[in-house]
């Protein structure tokens, strides 16, 4: 018993430095002098001699701010419209009998496979048409696709771990649809509430492939980044890039509790 | 009675209507225009397109695209049984570890993938650093059309290997403790407590998981275009590639179509054979 968690040990420790490393060479090319980093052929890996100018210099990259805003402010539209969509068709799909359920569900996957590349090029051209090319909005509603059938799901989820009882009971008490829902329902799940704004914020923070083609013009910061790595200037971004990248890593462990398999495998669970 | 129930049931659709409607209409209908035009042209219908990027390496994109998708889901349903599996013992320091592998679920891909560019350069690369100071000698990593997918898989592997361990983490810790207690006492040993205890319960996730992340594999488009480029082509980038300039737009449609052909094929099968059927009942 004891020799294989010693094995369980060794492969942990191992699987940690794959892990931790690259977040590692980041942090480095960050505060190590770029003529440690990107000036040699085999770039300085300890970290001797340490500075600051590469992080102030980057601050003066107006040219990645911007991004980084409209980012921020794609994935806050992307994850208040999942939640908005969610909540009622998880409670709805729960009411259904589970065959019809399944079948929605299985049927919003399925539209969901539709290959980024192949729905946003179209999207693009109606987007021109109703002016929302290059704008927040248009990013935001394509991104939608990405994140809408997962938000269902968890909110599915959330709706069949309620007790059956619970409306019922408000019913009784002859409280009407509206106060149900948002005296009785929404606090309960609250939880797979904030999973699916979360999940649907990074996934909106993490999206490119219809970023980069409906706002080219007015880039996210993915977008912007691989501007900057294409053009051969990646000391430029790299910075940047760690700074943008350790917020959303702290709140990724501050909440991994709430980041579950059951939630992310939906209603898994209660078929 | 029974009428009235359905109706009671029925109006239940009512509340998943805008989310359905909102999928459907966003990404039904564009895919289903590419499809069209994909087959027309200004004189009516036309196979032109297919046969231009059939020339125009659509073959190498199809086979990379395969070897890409399909390895990376092998590699990270690998490690991700293997993390799920150490997480799920009451090790000391698990905490830990798994704060650790959760960490890239939160770089996001555009900046995984930049990192894994500066970590395998062939000049000026952190891993041929590394090398050099055991002793050994560089490695061109970028050296074959092979090595460069590899590349591609590698840095996929890291970024997205915590979502399927997630997932399956979440499986193993829905079976019960008592079921392999009674199979070791009856002399089944680690193996064949693995082969008929836990890989039947897990095979709903598993399914789940190469659901959700082989779609998104054959998808992959942000990080081959950063790390290798347009070459070797995968379907993504061959496609990115012929939209990105107004004289081949139309050949975007029909590898876009190919695309979409190979995506549902890889849904369907994993949907006959996986688990998810045996739930739907």
């Amino acid at each position: 018993m004891k020799n294989k968690d010693t094995v369980s040990y060794i492969i942990a420790i191992i699987l940690s430095i794959v892990f931790i490393y690259p977040l590692y060479v980041l942090i480095l090319v960050t505060f190590e002098p770029v003529y440690l980093t990107f000036g040699r052929i085999y770039p300085f890996q300890l970290p001797i001699i340490l500075t600051l100018s590469n992080l102030i210099n980057s601050f003066h990259q107006v040219g990645l701010i911007v991004p980084v805003i409209r980012s921020v402010e794609v994935a806050m539209l992307v994850s208040i419209i999942a939640v908005l969509l969610s909540i009622p068709a998880g409670y709805g799909l729960q009411k259904l009998t589970s065959r019809v359920t399944n079948k929605i569900i299985l049927l919003m996957f399925v539209v969901n496979m539709m290959p980024g590349v192949v729905v946003a090029i179209p999207i693009s051209v109606y987007f021109i048409k109703l002016g929302l090319e290059n704008s927040i909005f248009g990013i935001a509603f394509a991104q939608e696709l990405v994140v809408l059938p997962l938000s269902v799901f968890i909110m599915l989820g959330g709706f069949r771990a309620l007790p059956k009882d619970i409306e019922n009971q408000a019913h009784v008490d002859g409280a009407r649809l509206h106060s149900i829902f948002s005296k009785v329902l929404i606090p309960l799940v609250k939880v797979p509430i904030l999973i699916t704004f979360l999940i649907a914020w990074m996934t909106s923070w993490d999206e490119f492939t219809y970023a980069v083609i409906i706002s080219p013009i007015n880039p996210t910061f993915p977008v912007k980044l691989y501007d900057y790595v294409s053009r051969g200037e990646p000391f430029v971004a790299s910075s940047f890039a760690l700074l943008v990248t350790v917020p959303v890593v702290v709140l990724v462990i501050i909440l991994q509790k709430y980041l579950k398999g059951e939630y992310l495998s939906g209603g898994l669970n209660g078929v | 009675m029974k009428v009235f129930k359905n109706y009671r049931n029925y109006k239940y659709i009512l509340f998943v209507l805008p989310a359905l409607l909102y999928v459907f209409l966003l990404s039904f209908f564009p895919a289903a225009s590419v499809v069209y035009l994909s087959f027309s042209s200004k004189t009516g219908f036309t196979l032109s397109n297919y046969r231009g990027i059939e020339q125009a390496n659509l073959g190498l994109a199809i086979i990379d695209t395969l070897i890409v998708s399909v390895g990376a889901l092998f590699i990270q349903l690998f490690f991700a049984l293997l993390i799920a599996n150490i997480l799920i013992k009451s090790l000391k320091g698990n905490k830990l570890f798994s704060t650790i592998f959760i960490i890239p679920y939160g770089v996001s891909t555009v900046v995984s993938a930049f990192i894994f560019s500066l970590i395998l350069s062939p000049i000026g690369g952190f891993a041929n650093s590394t090398l050099v100071s055991f002793g050994l000698r560089p490695v061109n990593w970028y050296s074959s059309s092979l090595s460069e997918l590899a590349v591609v898989m590698f840095s996929d592997f890291w970024k997205n290997t915590p979502i399927v361990a997630l997932i399956l983490y979440g499986g193993l810790s829905g079976i019960p403790e008592s079921l392999n207690e009674a199979a070791s006492v009856d002399g089944a040993n680690s193996f064949r407590r693995f082969i008929h205890i836990t890989l039947p319960n897990l095979a709903p996730y598993i399914a789940i998981a190469l659901l959700i992340r082989g779609v998104s594999e054959f998808n992959i488009f942000a990080m081959p275009l950063v790390l290798i480029g347009y070459f070797p082509p995968l379907m993504n980038t061959l496609v990115y590639e012929f939209f990105s300039s107004s004289a081949t737009e139309s050949y975007s449609y029909a590898a876009a179509t190919i695309l979409l052909a190979i995506i549902l094929g890889f849904a369907i099968l994993i949907i006959k054979i996986g688990g998810v059927k045996k739930y739907e009942e």
